[in-house]
């Protein structure tokens, strides 16, 4: 499995608000165990896809110079499953901390308009040159963004 | 991908409390992708370990009558940079249960030291469940000789 929570993204402003997509594919490794024959997107990877989203808005927003890591949740709901078949439409926005190191974000995640998720979380601000690279990861917002299609 | 986070049960006390070690590797594959210069382990996978930690200590505590579904985090603290290498130390409690939810609390330590904490989860019960196969199944994850 690789650890991508994100499928596309579909708008975003820099230093406020990013949308993006998830879908949950029978084929998805997790749901072999979760759970054995009853498949549900687990919400902790909900969550995960919500913090990858808000990575890449803080990379957008800085010409790829940050990315989030998540270290607190202030409260996070997960409302009813999300299934293979569904598509998650997930919406995070930058709440406080402007400038700052430590930001908090909430974000929202909903199939077919109905709400799966909703979480304020905090994370901390760190140099995406540290864990990625940062030309590959600039492609790879591209690809998400549809900005590159061959 | 085995989405266990656990490798066994080392204690239980019915309607109390849980504790159980799990060991992060190199080669976990949530690595792929979290991230390509640096391995770290993600914040919501140490949530997810002790969710389902405490998820089997419900379904215990309720004779495995029910299968028990986190549907609230509150107060959650996570390491953000962990790399693999270490043993979690997982310790989870039930603050109270009925028949419809049950609300708890749960940590993670690793050599002492503090890297993960929720103060309040609630899990919602289900009843559309085999008993006899969540033991069953219960019984292999655990390592216990129930």
């Amino acid at each position: 499995m690789r650890y991508f929570l994100i499928d596309q993204i579909t708008e975003w402003k820099s230093g406020e608000f990013i949308k993006g997509m998830k879908n949950v594919a029978m084929s998805e490794d997790f749901l072999e165990f979760h759970f054995p024959k009853n498949p549900i997107m687990p919400g902790v990877l909900l969550l995960e896809a919500l913090v990858q989203l808000t990575g890449w808005l803080e990379a957008a927003s800085s010409d790829f110079q940050r990315w989030f890591l998540i270290n607190r949740v202030i409260k996070c709901n997960f409302y009813s499953f999300a299934l293979p078949g569904d598509q998650v439409e997930l919406e995070v926005k930058q709440i406080s901390g402007e400038g700052s190191d430590i930001k908090i974000y909430s974000g929202i995640g909903m199939v077919k308009g109905k709400k799966k998720i909703r979480a304020e979380f905090e994370g901390e601000v760190i140099q995406l040159s540290e864990i990625e690279d940062v030309n590959e990861q600039k492609r790879f917002f591209q690809l998400l963004n549809r900005e590159l299609v061959l | 991908m085995r989405f266990l986070f656990y490798d066994r049960v080392e204690k239980i006390e019915k309607g109390i409390s849980i504790e159980g070690v799990k060991s992060f590797a190199l080669s976990e594959e949530f690595l792929r992708g979290h991230f390509s210069k640096a391995a770290l382990v993600p914040g919501v996978i140490l949530i997810e370990t002790m969710a389902q930690l405490l998820g089997w200590l419900i379904m215990y505590s309720h004779d495995f009558k029910l299968a028990a579904i986190m549907t609230l985090i509150e107060d959650v603290k996570v390491s953000s940079a962990l790399r693999p290498g270490f043993k979690a130390d997982i310790r989870a409690e039930i603050v109270s249960t009925s028949k419809r939810d049950t609300l708890g609390r749960a940590e993670i330590r690793s050599d002492g030291e503090l890297i993960a904490s929720v103060d309040r989860i609630i899990y919602s019960h289900f009843l559309k469940i085999d008993p006899e196969d969540l033991k069953e199944r219960f019984r292999y994850y655990s390592g216990l000789k129930i």
